[in-house]
C-alpha cells in the first residue's frame, strides 16, 4: 500500500507523464515494425536519455519497451507479420479474424487484454517484488531445463492433424537454434567459416520468412482468389458477453506472463505460446482456436504485456537483466549512476516510486495512442492487394535489414520463407518450428549445464523438485495428447485439430 | 503414387542425413562437457532420419491399403495446379533476391522504389501511373521511418552523393 | 543501425567539447570508437563515459558506434577495412582475441594495431554471503574432498580460463560451469549452486554493497585499492592472475601523429579527478600502455591465449 501512495504524488509530474506518453508511442511504432524488436526500439532511445533527469529517462526507456511488447501484435493481426517475438502466437487467431473481416474487434481485443496484461503485471511489480523474486532464485538449471521441455510439450497440440510432421518440425527450429556459438565449450557449430553466422539466426528472421514471407509466396501463387473481405477501420471492444468469455484466457495470460517474466531467461515468445495452449486447453470452445477465435488473441497478448513489467523484478530485485530490452534499460540505470539491486529500493526510492508511477502512465497511454493509430493501420491494409503486398514485402527487406545491417541476414529470411511456402505445400504446420527455434537454446545449455554441475548424474533432473515437478506435468500432457489422438484415431473420426501453415 | 507425406518423408530424411553428417565432423576438446557440442545435434538428426522414415511407412501403407482408381485420383487432385503456383510463387522470390545485389549498387531509395514498383505489377497492378506513384511514394515512406526516424543505414548506392 | 544515437550523440558529445579550450589538434574532427557491445552493455556505458572525457583533450568529437554481431568478428572486419588516419578505432577487451582464435574469421586481431591501453578490470572470485566458505582455501578444500562446483560467465572466455588454470594449478576436481552471462551465474552463486564465480567488481557492485555476496580473492597481481583486505589468489598460493584489459587498436599502419596524440591524451583523461571518481567507483584499474608497450602486450596474451586454448584441445 505504501508503494502505491508513494507513486501517487509522480503522477502529476509534467516530466514523467511527457516521458511515459512518449516512450510508449515510440515503442508501439517500434514493435509494430517487423524486425525491430523492442531492445532495438530502446537502444534508439538511450543516446537521448544521458542528458535527461534520472527518473524521466527510465520513465522513457520503460514505456518504450511496455509500448513494444503491444505494438507488435498490430502486424501479426493485420499482415500475419509478428512485429516481435512475443507476439508470434496471436498471428494465428489474430489473423484468422482479421481474414474473417473482423479486424477492428481483433484489435480491440489486443489492445483491451494488453491493458489488463499490463495493469496485472505492473500490480505484482509494486506490491510482490520481493516474493518474486525469491522464485527466479529457486530456479537451478535443471528446473531451467524442464521449463524448456514444458514449453516444448506443447508441440504435442499445436501439430495439426500429424504428430509426427509436427515433430519434424519443431525439429527443424531446433537444428537452427544450434548454430552458431556452443553453450558449453564456446566453439562454433554449423557455422561452415561464415561469420555472420557466428552469433547464431535471430528467432525473428526466420519468424518474418515463415510467417509474413511464405504468406506473400502463397498469395502470389493464386492470384485469381484473392479474398475480397475488408474490415472497417474502426476499433471495436468486445460487448459484455465476449468480454466475460475472456476472463478466464486472460487471467490464464496474465498468470504465465508474469510468471516468465519473472524468470531471468524465459522471455514473452515461452509465455505466449503457454498461455495461448492453456487458454486453449481450459476453454469452452477449444475448436474455434485456430479458426478466429478471441480467446486465442486474448491469452498470448495479456501475457506478453504482462512480461513487460515483471521482467523489471529481477532487474530491480537484483540488477539482472533477464532479456536483451532488460539489459538495456540496466544500461540505462547505469548511465545514470543508479546500480539496481537490492540497495536501490533504499537509496534512489524516489526513482523506483517515479518508474511505477510513469509504467502506469504509459499503460494508459498505450490505449490512448493504440485508439488513435489503429484505424490509420487498418486502412492501409485495407488497400489493394497488389500495393498492400508489395508495400509488405518492401516493409520485411527493410526491417530484417536494421537487425545487424546485413544483407545476409535478409537472404536467411528469404530462405525461411521459400522453407515456409514448401511446408505449406507438404502441409506442415509451422508453429512448432517456432517453438523449437525460441526453446532449443534454453533446453540445450540447461541440460548440459545440469550434468556439468552433476558430474553427468541423470538424477539431477529428479533431485530438484520443481524440475521433477514441471517435468512430470510435461509428461502429462503429452501423454494425454497421444492418447487424445490415439482415441481420435481409433474412432477414425474427423477430428477438429488445426494447422496453422497448411494451405487452407 | 506420390503424397505430400512422402515427398515431406523424403526430405526430412535428406535433410536428418545432412545435418548428421556435419554434426559428427565437430571436434571433441577437454573443455567440452560429456555430452559435447555435438550431443544434441546427433539426437535431433538421428531424430529426424528416424521420423522421415515413420512417415515415409505411413505413406507406404496407406498406398498399399487404397485402391489403384482412387489412388489414381487422389494423386490428379494433390498434384492439380500445384507447378503452376510454385512458378507464380517463385517470380515474386526472384524478384525479392533480385533485390539484394541491386540495393548494393543503387542503394536503398532507388531500388526500394523498383521493387515495390515491380511487384506491384508482378502481383496484377494495372501498368498505369499508380504503382509508379506508389513505388515512389512507399520508397519514400520506408525511407523517412527507416534512414530518418529510426537511423538505419541502409546500404548506400549511386545517389550517396546527394545524401541518399 | 544506430546513426541515429550516433547522431545525436556526437551533438552530446560537442556540446561538452566546445566548452574546455581546444588543448591540441588531432588529425581528424571526429573518432569514432566501435564497440562489438550493444548499447547498454558493459563496454558500451563504459566508453560513452570515457568518450565524454576524452573529446576536449584529444581535441576531436569523439563518437561511439556499436558494431554487433559474431562476438566482435563483424566489428573486426569494418575496422581492418577502415582508412587508418585514426578516425575509426576499435574498443578491445579479451573478447576480440578470443574471437580471432576460436572462430578464425576472415578479419582477426592479427590484422588491427593495437595503440594503447587505458585500463585492467580487476577480475574477482566471490561466494553468496550465506555459503560456509569464509577463504578461498575453504573452497579449495571443499574440491579437494569431494567435487567442487565453480561458475563462470560465458564458455570461452578470460573468465573461464582463469578458473580451469585455477583448477589445474590445485589439481582439485572441480565443475566449471559455463553460463550465459553475469546475471545468469549470480542467480546460481546466490541460490547456492555453485560455490564460487568469477566476475568483474563492475558487474557485482549491487550485490555487494547489498552484503549478498563476499569476495574470497582476486585474480590480479596486486590487491585491488578499494578492497585491500581481499587478498589475492596468488598470495593464497596458485599462479594464478589475469589481466582483462580495456584499450583501443586500430586498421594496420597508424600515422605518427595519430600515436603521439593518444599517447599524450591518455594518461591526462586518466588524470582527471571527474572521470577518476567515476572509474574508481567502478574499481577499474588505470593501466595506460603506450603504444609498443601494449603491442607487446596484446601479442604476448594471445600467445597464451592461444596456448591455453590448444593444450585444452578447443582449438587446433
Amino acid at each position: 500500500m505504501d508503494t502505491i501512495l508513494a507513486s501517487l504524488p509522480y503522477l502529476l509530474e509534467p516530466s514523467i507523464l511527457i516521458a511515459a506518453m512518449i516512450g510508449v508511442t515510440w515503442g508501439i511504432l517500434g514493435g509494430a515494425m517487423p524486425g525491430i524488436s523492442p531492445s532495438i526500439t530502446m537502444a534508439l532511445l538511450l543516446p537521448f536519455t544521458y542528458t535527461m533527469e534520472p527518473t524521466a529517462a527510465i520513465v522513457l526507456l520503460a514505456s518504450t519497451y511496455i509500448g513494444a511488447e503491444y505494438g507488435g501484435s498490430v502486424p501479426a493481426i493485420l499482415i500475419r507479420t509478428p512485429g516481435t517475438n512475443a507476439a508470434a502466437a496471436t498471428v494465428l487467431d489474430g489473423y484468422e479474424m482479421n481474414k474473417q473481416g473482423k479486424a477492428g474487434l481483433a484489435l480491440g481485443i489486443s489492445l483491451y487484454s494488453g491493458f489488463i496484461g499490463s495493469m496485472i503485471g505492473l500490480a505484482l511489480l509494486m506490491l510482490l517484488s520481493k516474493p518474486l523474486a525469491g522464485v527466479a532464485l529457486a530456479f537451478t538449471p535443471p528446473a531451467y531445463f524442464a521449463l524448456g521441455i514444458l514449453g516444448l510439450s506443447v508441440i504435442a497440440t499445436l501439430s495439426g492433424d500429424s504428430l509426427v510432421k509436427g515433430l519434424i518440425a519443431a525439429l527443424l527450429g531446433l537444428m537452427v537454434a544450434t548454430v552458431g556459438t556452443d553453450p558449453v565449450t564456446g566453439s562454433n557449430r554449423f557455422t561452415f567459416g561464415s561469420s555472420d553466422l557466428l552469433g547464431g539466426i535471430e528467432p525473428v528472421m526466420i519468424m518474418v520468412g515463415l510467417f509474413a514471407m511464405s504468406e506473400l509466396l502463397a498469395q502470389a501463387s493464386k492470384r485469381d482468389d484473392i479474398n475480397k473481405i475488408r474490415s472497417r477501420p474502426k476499433i471495436e471492444f468486445p460487448g459484455r458477453h465476449l468480454a466475460k468469455r475472456l476472463i478466464r484466457p486472460q487471467l490464464l495470460g496474465a498468470g504465465i506472463g508474469s510468471f516468465e517474466g519473472v524468470m531471468p531467461g524465459a522471455g514473452g515468445t515461452i509465455a505466449s505460446f503457454m498461455s495461448y495452449n492453456e487458454a486453449r486447453r481450459w476453454s469452452s470452445k477449444p475448436d474455434e482456436f485456430g479458426k478466429g477465435s478471441p480467446e486465442g488473441i486474448a491469452a498470448p497478448e495479456t501475457a506478453n504485456n504482462a512480461v513487460a513489467e515483471t521482467a523489471l523484478v529481477p532487474l530491480l530485485s537484483f540488477g539482472i537483466p533477464g532479456s536483451n530490452s532488460t539489459a538495456i534499460l540496466l544500461g540505462g540505470f547505469l548511465i545514470h549512476g543508479l546500480q539496481p539491486g537490492p540497495m536501490l529500493f533504499q537509496r534512489s526510492a524516489d526513482v523506483i516510486s517515479g518508474l511505477y508511477a510513469g509504467l502506469f502512465v504509459a499503460i494508459v497511454g498505450m490505449v490512448v495512442m493504440g485508439l488513435a493509430m489503429l484505424p490509420i493501420c487498418i486502412w492501409m491494409v485495407n488497400r489493394p492487394r497488389p500495393y498492400l503486398n508489395a508495400f509488405i514485402l518492401a516493409l520485411i527487406l527493410s526491417g530484417i535489414y536494421s537487425i545487424h545491417g546485413s544483407l545476409f541476414d535478409v537472404g536467411i529470411m528469404l530462405t525461411a520463407g521459400l522453407v515456409g511456402f514448401f511446408m505449406r505445400i507438404l502441409r506442415f504446420p509451422f508453429l512448432p518450428t517456432v517453438l523449437g527455434l525460441v526453446l532449443g537454446y534454453l533446453v540445450e545449455s540447461n541440460f548440459r549445464r545440469s550434468l556439468v554441475l552433476s558430474g553427468d548424474d541423470y538424477t539431477v533432473f529428479t533431485n530438484d523438485w520443481i524440475s521433477l515437478g514441471l517435468l512430470t506435468v510435461a509428461a502429462l500432457f503429452i501423454a494425454g495428447s497421444i492418447i487424445k489422438r490415439a482415441a481420435a484415431a481409433w474412432r477414425r473420426d474427423e477430428r477438429a485439430a488445426f494447422s496453422e501453415g497448411s494451405e487452407g | 503414387m506420390i503424397t505430400r507425406d512422402a515427398v515431406g518423408g523424403l526430405a526430412a530424411i535428406g535433410l536428418g542425413a545432412c545435418y548428421l553428417y556435419f554434426a559428427s565432423q565437430m571436434r571433441a576438446s577437454s573443455l567440452a562437457d560429456s555430452f559435447g557440442p555435438q550431443g544434441m545435434p546427433l539426437v535431433y538428426g538421428w531424430l529426424m532420419l528416424g521420423l522421415g522414415v515413420v512417415l515415409v511407412l505411413q505413406w507406404l501403407v496407406a498406398t498399399s491399403r487404397s485402391s489403384s482408381e482412387t489412388r489414381q485420383a487422389a494423386h490428379a487432385d494433390a498434384w492439380r495446379g500445384q507447378g503452376r503456383k510454385i512458378l507464380r510463387a517463385g517470380g515474386l522470390f526472384g524478384l525479392a533476391a533480385a533485390y539484394l545485389p541491386i540495393v548494393q549498387t543503387l542503394g536503398y531509395l532507388p531500388s526500394m522504389a523498383l521493387l515495390t514498383f515491380a511487384v506491384a505489377l508482378y502481383l496484377g497492378a494495372p501498368l498505369t501511373w499508380r504503382p509508379v506513384a506508389i513505388g515512389i511514394g512507399g520508397a519514400i515512406v520506408l525511407w523517412l521511418i527507416f534512414v530518418q526516424l529510426l537511423g538505419v543505414p541502409m546500404p548506400r548506392g549511386i545517389l550517396s552523393a546527394f545524401g541518399l | 543501425m544506430y546513426r541515429s544515437c550516433l547522431l545525436a550523440f556526437s551533438s552530446a558529445v560537442a556540446m561538452f567539447a566546445a566548452a574546455p579550450l581546444q588543448a591540441q589538434e588531432y588529425p581528424v574532427d571526429t573518432v569514432t570508437l566501435v564497440t562489438h557491445s550493444s548499447p547498454g552493455g558493459g563496454s558500451d556505458v563504459f566508453l560513452r563515459e570515457l568518450s565524454r572525457y576524452l573529446g576536449p583533450i584529444l581535441g576531436a568529437t569523439v563518437v561511439v558506434e556499436n558494431v554487433t554481431g559474431g562476438s566482435g568478428a563483424t566489428a573486426m572486419a569494418n575496422l581492418a577495412q577502415s582508412p587508418a588516419d585514426g578516425s575509426r578505432l576499435y574498443a578491445t577487451t579479451p573478447t576480440f582475441i578470443y574471437t580471432s582464435l576460436l572462430s578464425n574469421p576472415e578479419y582477426s586481431f592479427d590484422d588491427l594495431d593495437p595503440l594503447v591501453n587505458f585500463f585492467i578490470d580487476p577480475e574477482v572470485i566471490f561466494t553468496a554471503a550465506s555459503s560456509p566458505y569464509e577463504t578461498l582455501e575453504d573452497v579449495i578444500q571443499h574440491a579437494r574432498d569431494g567435487r567442487g562446483r565453480w561458475g563462470a560467465a560465458n564458455p570461452a572466455s578470460l573468465e573461464r580460463q582463469s578458473l580451469e588454470l585455477l583448477k589445474a594449478e590445485t589439481g582439485v576436481n572441480a565443475a566449471v560451469v559455463t553460463h550465459e552471462g553475469g546475471g545468469d551465474l549470480m542467480i546460481n552463486v546466490l541460490n547456492g549452486t555453485l560455490e564460487i564465480g568469477v566476475g568483474e567488481i563492475q558487474e557485482l557492485k549491487g550485490q555487494l554493497e547489498a552484503g549478498e555476496i563476499r569476495l574470497l580473492a582476486s585474480l590480479t597481481s596486486d590487491r585491488i585499492e578499494a578492497y585491500p583486505d581481499v587478498p589475492t589468489v596468488q598470495e593464497a598460493g596458485y599462479d594464478v592472475f589475469v589481466r582483462k584489459f580495456r584499450g583501443l587498436a586500430g586498421p594496420q599502419g597508424l600515422p605518427d601523429d595519430v600515436i603521439a596524440a593518444w599517447e599524450r591524451a591518455v594518461p591526462e583523461v586518466l588524470a582527471l579527478q571527474e572521470y577518476k571518481a567515476i572509474y574508481e567507483a567502478n574499481s577499474l584499474r588505470a593501466e595506460f600502455m603506450p603504444n609498443e608497450e601494449y603491442q607487446a602486450f596484446i601479442t604476448e596474451f594471445a600467445t597464451e591465449t592461444e596456448e591455453f586454448l590448444r593444450s585444452t584441445g578447443v582449438i587446433e
